[in-house]
């Protein structure tokens, strides 16, 4: 007899590995969210996120921006008095809408994911100038300015390279990805 | 008459757990589920299954595959058939366009892509355990003689 698991236990088995106390510890005292710098952007604070699963509430969380705009910079994880890591639980509820294709409409954040993987894999490297065109006028004019200006202060400074670069040996760096990756034969 | 054999399901899916366990019930199979690596293989370790059903993407990523070449090291364990469940060619053709996705990770496995047909699943799992069976004849008449 198979009996089926709740939403916060399915949570609980794509964190299985992860270090850090189980999520149904969280007391609910909202460090987390008032740590955040991504918090003002979602609409439901990292706190409101764990409580939803707690209470099973797939559907919310799946359509919820809140894990897409953590910008995994751990200060919820690291300031967390029950230990749990949150940030870690973020990358989980990413990878669980990327593998169910179940994630909000006209978020830039998995589109961006696969593009980053799909990068690092030809080249090694990121590299910024190619990833951003797609994104650029998501924020309409005053956004685009902005990146305008970040991107010629990054290119005086040297910090944004205008040819692509890759790692030595490409080949066998996909090699090595596809022993992590399930691929019939290397790449 | 065989007993019944005895299946194991290791997928963190439980939309699609609930949904083969019940195509595979109806063709009296008995069937076990882990939902993520750690417990399915202290379940391959601690109890005997006929076959495993094996999902790729869990957990912290492609963890279906730990499992593989954890079962093709052992040598008690290597000779189970093994179904591969997975999705995941989405993903392959998105990062490897072109790329072949079987990954043969132990001596004798199969397989298919969700979503999978029921007449297609139960094929595959009778042909893997015949085959077994097969495999398992001369070493009884071995064991006899």
């Amino acid at each position: 007899m198979i009996t089926r698991p709740s939403f916060s236990q399915e949570v609980a088995n794509l964190l299985y590995a992860a270090e850090g106390s189980p999520l149904l510890v969280c007391m609910q005292c909202g460090t987390c969210s008032s740590t955040c710098p991504a918090a003002p952007f979602m609409d439901h604070s990292p706190r409101a996120i764990i409580a939803m699963i707690a209470a099973d509430l797939k559907e919310e969380v799946l359509a919820s921006n809140a894990f897409w705009y953590c910008a995994s910079c751990y200060s919820c994880t690291v300031r967390c008095p029950r230990g749990i890591n949150i940030a870690d639980m973020m990358y989980g509820l990413k990878r669980y809408s990327l593998w169910r294709n179940q994630y909000p409409q006209g978020l830039i954040g998995p589109d961006f994911s696969r593009r980053f993987a799909r990068m690092i894999v030809r080249t090694g490297k990121s590299f910024e100038p190619a990833l951003a065109p797609a994104f650029i006028f998501h924020a309409g004019l005053r956004g685009l300015l902005g990146e305008m200006r970040t991107a010629l202060a990054l290119f005086l400074k040297g910090r944004l390279p205008l040819i692509p670069s890759r790692v030595k040996r490409a080949k066998n760096f996909r090699r090595m990805l596809s022993r992590i990756i399930p691929l019939a034969r290397p790449a | 008459m065989s007993p019944r054999k005895k299946l194991l399901i290791v997928d963190d899916d439980p939309d699609f757990v609930e949904a083969i366990a019940s195509i595979l019930q109806t063709a009296d199979y008995e069937t076990e589920a882990a939902y993520n690596p750690k417990d399915g293989l202290a379940a391959l370790q601690s109890k005997h299954y006929d076959l495993l059903l094996l999902d790729i993407m869990m957990g912290r990523g492609a963890e279906g595959i730990m499992i593989a070449r954890k079962l093709r090291k052992d040598p008690r364990l290597s000779q189970i058939p093994v179904l591969i469940i997975t999705g995941i060619r989405e993903q392959i053709a998105f990062l490897f366009p072109g790329q072949a996705v079987h990954p043969h990770f132990v001596p004798v496995d199969e397989l298919v892509e969700k979503p999978v047909e029921p007449e297609l699943l139960l094929e595959k799992v009778r042909t893997l355990l015949e085959a077994a069976e097969a495999r398992k004849a001369p070493e009884r008449k071995r064991g006899a003689a």
